[in-house]
């Protein structure tokens, strides 16, 4: 992270941003997806720490409090590719991942590439497919590449998913495995908006809607380096440690615990909240930041938001050392 | 502990028995609590010293009858009366026993009682003066008696344990200021006050056996409270532990002038404390006491300001002029009886006590003088023997006080003794020759338990002058002869014709019983001989030892180096020469004609009936005798105060141990001392660590999953130094980062140490 990397940033695509560059390019872009989404300024910033932690974000939430927008503002404030794509039953793995089509003209299998192959991919209500269709595209996740007809294929750099889960009507769904759960970053609720926010809101949306005059505020290139920057923090013997104390205390005290994988994406998640907090070494502070939104979902406890409730229990009892 | 499970079943019985007479529950439960144990303890110790004032004046069966009587009617209207009302009904009480007590106050004395005085006695009291020294002393106590009582009963068993502890605790307070409460009455008291409060709060706590160094630490605080506190009234003459030293007989009798304790073991002082310059030799008196309470003597009544001539004795009386030259200072104008002048500096500050003896205003300084006129009482035996039983006033009844516990076996041996004499002299003379003749002469006693007269007749087999006058006293008023037990000095070494050196080891103590129309006559019941003997071994032994003080000009004729045997004084013992004091012609015209009354003045061999040695020839081949005096080194101490020292060290370990004082200490230095260590990283996180022990002190503890920024964070809400936040930042960056400098590191360190030091001020304004 010295002055000679910055410099010769434009050589390869292999440097990264000095911290506060990738901090400043952070907030110019949660700042763009703010003119369009009123209220949701942590919301942004968990999915602006899965970008650039290169992680996947779970929405769990009611439909039409604005999910798809978030996912498309993020998206467009990027400069990314985005593609979107609707679960329902009759889902098949390929049309998520893409088929190869046999071409009259050149005679030829043709491979026409899926909704996944985009920056920023939103799926929506990813319980209703089955679950083959969810693995292809939890696969695709973890390996960011997808294998069609025995030919492996490698996503776009970068690739999210943002995935959604409607929770009210349970008919007709295909519950999530915890194995499959485990594979995002985080898992977050959007919550509907204060009063304040939703009056703003629609005040926003008479006449254009505003994420049609939403200009990029980031190139692809940059987002790549400050990924690289996130990856270059530092993360000290003590963090680590607490990282890993607190996943033991999940372990002890619910009938699934966080998994070392659950650890690593904090970690992750950790070192992205440090590089918007300008830092290029994490403090406990970052772990607590991420915690809840990262491990919550990855503990089985009891019935609904008791994973939550043991990973706050965590954070109030593992001491800080 | 087993106060404490006996608290508990003593707490449960009277439960029962409350139960049993059908009281509510709330009664009930009011009563089943063990602090009430605590409040009957504290109680207890008041009325004990109550009781004992009427035990030596009289009156102690009424006082049970009173202490029970309000103790009962407490616990009847304690159910339903409201907390204001037995407030009302205990000042009342207090009110309404003044009032009995100014009543029973003679007329005379009553006239006396101004707003000024009134004052001036309240102050008097708290300040020292023994309860038992009041004239009325007996009524005082019944009429004071009811108010704590019923106070204390009703408000514990309202279960205001706390307002039931201060009522009791500030009865006995005043009883320990009087210095009527011993150690053990106080300590008793003590502990059941801490026992009220204790039980009551560790019942709500839960558990006894949780608490036990608590117990530990609060039984020793008590010992040593209690034992500060009954040293505060009495000075020197209060022990601090049980196990008192050993004291000179001249600190015992003489210098705590307002009463006299008798001791164990004593020493003789062979200090030089005045020169007297006078024609005859006398008794130097510093004192006379007239209630006796079984183990102390005490002076009745507060001393009136000297304003001029006195009265002499009744009778036919010579006058005698003493000036007397103090050597070291002094805080008691000894002076033969009857004194009636005195003139000097002194004059101006005297006091006349109610007994008619002159008493030190200011004390006398070292080299300063005072001239004293007395009238020494002219007498034959035939007068006393004639002089009848006709008292003046209130006298025949006030010198023939006893304590009502005084056993049956002193009453018995006093007829035995003299019953059979038929007038008051003869009577005397029976007992001071029956004391002479059984009873030793040593300085080494055990401290008599009980009645110091009982033990003296029946226990022991030798005594000192103490002893040998109380005894006598004791018999004396047990025949109904107004006698009374009085302190000073025997008249010392005559070193000129007139003039005579008085050592602190001429304090001695003897009997004066009053004779209607002679006034009071002197009686020695102490054997002399022995008594002479020890004295001037104890001086020859000083002389050798080269202690300073002990010769003044006059009496040190040789030089130390010339006397090196320890019989060397022949030469300086006047005495046999000197023999031509008046006093033992066959007239009987001075006080020392009938012998027994001046065995301790009679000149060599001339001594009246008796045949006895001289008082002041030093025994020439005695040297042995007063050596026991001076062994007084370190023996081993009794088990009682090898029990107290044991119990105070359990507490102070407990006590240690409940504060971790080591750690505390260790943290105290920790915290303010750092010493620079390998690496800078380590120097901000020590730097830190102590910051976050600063805070913990001045406002919280971290917790647990408390980051270090959200603890600073949360702290500068309320007005955290901007300083801390910087140590903060240095020690994420020196424990989470990539390091800091040296600077950076130095930098950490004196804000902390500023922050440390800040604190002391930041603490003294905010009281905290």
């Amino acid at each position: 992270m010295t002055d000679a990397e910055t410099t010769d940033a434009g050589i390869s695509g292999r440097t990264a941003l000095p911290v506060a560059e990738a901090a400043t390019l952070a907030r110019r872009i949660a700042e763009n997806v703010e003119r369009v989404i009123v209220g949701q300024r942590d919301a942004i910033e968990h999915i602006l720490i899965a970008i650039l932690s290169r992680g996947h974000l779970l929405l769990d939430d009611v439909p039409g409090v604005g999910k798809t927008m978030l996912a498309r503002a993020t998206a467009r404030s990027l400069d990314c590719s985005f593609k979107r794509v609707q679960f329902t039953p009759d889902l098949l793995p390929s049309d998520v991942t893409g088929v190869n089509v046999f071409n009259q003209k050149t005679r030829e299998f043709e491979f026409q590439p899926g909704p996944v192959f985009a920056n920023v991919v939103l799926g929506d209500e990813i319980n209703r497919a089955p679950p083959k269709t969810q693995s292809a595209l939890l696969e695709a996740m973890e390996e960011t590449q997808v294998t069609v007809d025995g030919e492996t294929r490698p996503l776009p750099d970068p690739f999210t998913v943002i995935a959604t889960q409607n929770d009210i009507e349970t008919g007709r769904t295909y519950e999530l495995p915890m194995a499959e759960i485990d594979r995002f970053m985080k898992k977050l609720h959007l919550g509907y908006p204060d009063e304040a926010s939703e009056t703003e809101m629609l005040g926003r949306v008479v006449g254009n809607h505003p994420i049609e005059s939403l200009e990029p505020v980031a190139a692809v290139e940059d987002l790549r380096k400050a990924q690289r920057t996130v990856a270059a923090v530092e993360v000290s013997q003590p963090v680590r440690s607490y990282v890993t104390r607190l996943a033991g205390y999940t372990r002890d005290h619910a009938e699934l615990g966080v998994s070392p994988r659950g650890s690593i994406a904090l970690l992750r998640a950790s070192q992205a909240r440090a590089v918007l907090d300008e830092r290029e070494y994490v403090i406990p502070d970052d772990v607590q930041a991420e915690a809840t939104t990262v491990l919550s979902h990855r503990v089985l406890a009891g019935g609904a938001g008791a994973g939550r409730t043991v990973v706050e229990d965590a954070l109030d009892s593992v001491p800080v050392e | 502990m087993s106060g404490a499970s006996g608290g508990r079943g003593g707490g449960l019985g009277d439960g029962e028995a409350t139960d049993a007479g059908g009281a509510t529950g709330a009664r009930w439960k009011g009563v089943r609590h063990p602090g009430m144990v605590g409040i009957a303890l504290l109680t207890f110790s008041y009325v004990s010293v109550l009781y004992h004032v009427t035990d030596v004046v009289g009156g102690s069966a009424t006082m049970a009858v009173v202490v029970a009587g309000s103790a009962v009617a407490a616990a009847a209207l304690g159910r339903f009366m409201r907390i204001r009302t037995a407030l009302f009904v205990g000042g009342a009480l207090v009110i309404g026993g003044m009032g009995v007590y100014v009543l029973s106050v003679p007329a005379s004395s009553r006239a006396l009682f101004t707003v000024g005085r009134v004052v001036a006695d309240t102050v008097a009291l708290l300040t020292g003066l023994s309860v038992l020294r009041l004239t009325n002393a007996g009524v005082w106590a019944l009429a004071i008696a009811p108010a704590p009582v019923f106070l204390s009963v009703c408000l514990a068993l309202r279960g205001r344990y706390g307002w039931a502890v201060a009522v009791g605790g500030g009865a006995l307070l005043f009883f320990i200021l009087t210095g009527d409460a011993d150690s053990a009455t106080t300590l008793v008291g003590v502990i059941g006050a801490a026992a009220a409060v204790g039980f009551e709060t560790m019942n709500v706590r839960g558990g006894v056996a949780a608490e036990l160094d608590t117990l530990a630490v609060v039984v020793a605080a008590m010992i040593v409270l209690s034992a500060v506190l009954s040293v505060v009234p009495g000075g020197a003459a209060e022990p601090l532990l049980p196990d008192r030293g050993v004291g000179t007989v001249e600190s015992n009798v003489v210098s705590s002038s307002e009463e006299v304790t008798v001791v164990g073991s004593i020493r003789l002082s062979p200090k030089v404390r005045f020169t007297v310059e006078s024609d005859d030799p006398e008794y130097w008196q510093t004192g006379a006491y007239n209630r006796y309470t079984g183990s102390q003597w005490v002076r009745t009544d507060t001393a009136r300001p000297y304003q001029g001539r006195l009265d002499g004795p009744p009778g036919e009386s010579r006058p005698l002029v003493q000036t007397v030259t103090a050597r070291t200072e002094m805080d008691a104008l000894p002076a033969a009886w009857k004194p009636v002048a005195v003139d000097g500096r002194t004059a101006d500050t005297a006091k006349v006590t109610r007994q008619g003896g002159l008493v030190a205003g200011d004390a006398v300084l070292a080299n300063e003088s005072y001239t004293v006129r007395s009238e020494v009482a002219q007498y034959t035996e035939e007068q006393l023997r004639r002089s009848g039983t006709d008292y003046p006033g209130t006298l025949g009844e006030d010198y023939t006080q006893l304590p009502d516990s005084t056993p049956d076996r002193v009453r018995d041996r006093a007829a035995e003794v003299a019953g059979d004499e038929e007038n008051a002299y003869d009577k005397a003379v029976a007992i001071e020759e029956y004391l002479e003749s059984n009873k030793g002469y040593t300085l080494n006693v055990e401290e008599p338990d009980g009645d110091v007269a009982d033990e003296f007749l029946f226990e022991m087999d030798a005594g000192y002058c103490t002893y040998f006058a109380t005894t006598m006293v004791v018999m004396l008023r047990a025949e109904g002869v107004p006698a009374r037990f009085v302190t000073g000095y025997t008249p010392g070494e005559r070193v000129g014709e007139n003039e005579w050196v008085v050592r602190g080891l001429n304090a001695h103590a003897w009997v004066e019983v009053y004779f209607p129309d002679v006034g009071w006559v002197r009686f020695d019941p102490t054997p002399s001989d022995p008594r002479v003997s020890t004295e001037s071994a104890r001086l020859d032994q000083a002389r050798q030892d080269g202690e300073p003080g002990v010769d003044t000009n006059e009496t040190r004729r040789d030089d130390d180096s010339e006397t090196p045997t320890p019989t060397p004084t022949e030469t300086e013992t006047p005495d046999p020469d000197e023999t031509p004091t008046p006093d033992d012609g066959d007239d009987g015209t001075p006080n020392g004609s009938d012998g027994n009354a001046s065995d301790g003045i009679d000149p060599n061999g001339t001594g009246g009936s008796d045949v006895r040695t001289p008082a002041f020839t030093p025994a020439p081949n005695d040297g042995g005798g007063g050596d026991p005096p001076a062994d007084d080194g370190p023996s081993l101490p009794s088990r009682e105060t090898l029990g107290v020292w044991l119990a105070l060290l359990v507490g102070l370990v407990a006590g240690a141990r409940r504060v971790d004082a080591a750690e505390r200490a260790y943290r105290f230095f920790w915290l303010r001392h750092q010493r620079r260590r390998e690496t800078p990283e380590r120097d901000v996180e020590r730097a830190y660590a102590r910051l976050e022990r600063l805070l913990e002190k001045r406002y919280r503890p971290r917790k647990p999953g408390e980051t270090p920024r959200a603890y600073l964070r949360a702290l500068s809400n309320v007005g955290l130094d901007p300083r801390a936040e910087r140590v903060g930042r240095a020690y994420e960056r020196a424990r989470y980062g990539r390091g800091v400098t040296r600077e950076e590191a130095e930098t950490a360190i004196d804000d902390v140490d500023a922050l440390v030091r800040s604190r002391g001020r930041d603490g003294a304004r905010t009281g905290r």
